[in-house]
């Protein structure tokens, strides 16, 4: 079976993508009550990756 | 009743009808996982009530990011390209209840309510499935979990606001009338050939019309727990 083209590709482009925005969650989490500013970066971080990820444009991030 | 145990290795040998089959619910599950995040991301991110909601919402997004690779996955190892549904506008989503915005946080709470519970509903249809790298996908607890724990936030939401009483009653009432009839559409047509197939092939376990009666029950129950008004089942209605 000969697989989609960029499958594989696009998977670790996936996984990426999820880990920072799992990392950045993780980061602010326990600093919610005492450091608002590590948690305004973290939502700006996420806010970052999500815009690129919404935007779709595939060709770019596999180039 | 087909009830072989297909791996990948095998699916070309497979009738073309099972493969047709088995690509057209991994592409449409595939847009569904990335149609949630494109209906909220936009402006509940930036407008959540607290930040603590702010980074629920993205680490939903997150998880659901993940179930479209999942199903991304799938697809593509059996030769479908599901890339499109990445940038393809809302209004073009297969399924209806994802072709519009998200605006408003009593939405986005309903929405998980409702919606994701509808998802939760899709994904368990692939439990034991005759197809195998989809039923390990679905079998792994953690998609289902991470779907139970975005409906659980949605509810848990919607009923707060409508234990406040008032106007956030009311706009969480809005909600549910919007989103219900949506739920219930997504389960498709009671007498869809196409469900009988995929039961046939082993690729789901009930008939449209089951589903969708027990996740009325389920959704019901719960309206009425918060003190809302049940909706009309039939109006607006696309599929019965």
């Amino acid at each position: 079976m000969q697989p989609a083209p960029n499958t594989d590709a696009l998977d670790q482009q996936f996984k990426e993508f999820i880990q920072a925005l799992k990392g950045a969650v993780s980061s602010a989490l326990p600093h919610l009550k005492d450091d608002p500013k590590i948690v305004d970066k973290a939502i700006g971080d996420c806010k970052e990756i999500l815009d690129v990820v919404m935007e779709g444009n595939v060709k770019e991030w596999l180039s | 009743m087909f009830t072989d145990k297909i791996e990948l290795k095998d699916f070309e040998k497979t009738d073309p009808e099972y493969q047709d089959l088995l690509k057209r619910v991994l592409a449409i599950q595939a847009d569904c996982e990335i149609g949630g995040p494109n209906l909220y991301v936009k402006d509940i991110l930036p407008n959540a009530p607290t930040k603590l909601d702010q980074l629920i919402v993205a680490r939903t997004a997150a998880e659901e990011m993940d179930h479209f690779r999942k199903m991304a996955k799938l697809a593509g190892d059996v030769g479908v390209d599901v890339s499109y549904t990445l940038s393809r506008p809302n209004q073009e989503r297969y399924v209806e209840a994802f072709r519009g915005q998200i605006t408003t946080w009593e939405d986005f709470a309903v929405f998980g309510f409702l919606v994701d519970r509808v998802g939760r509903f899709q994904l368990e249809e692939f439990i034991d499935c005759t197809y195998l790298p989809l039923a390990r996908v679905v079998e792994d607890p953690d998609i289902i979990r991470e779907e139970e724990g975005h409906v659980d936030f949605g509810t848990n939401c919607a009923a707060e606001f409508a234990a406040k009483g008032g106007e956030f009653k009311e706009r969480v009432q809005k909600a549910v009338d919007f989103w219900y009839v949506k739920g219930l559409d997504m389960f498709g047509n009671s007498k869809s050939y196409r469900s009988e197939r995929y039961m046939h092939w082993g690729l789901k376990r009930r008939p449209n019309a089951v589903a969708r009666q027990q996740y009325k029950d389920e959704i019901d129950a719960l309206i009425l727990k918060m003190g809302l008004t049940l909706p009309d089942p039939d109006k607006g209605r696309l599929y019965t």
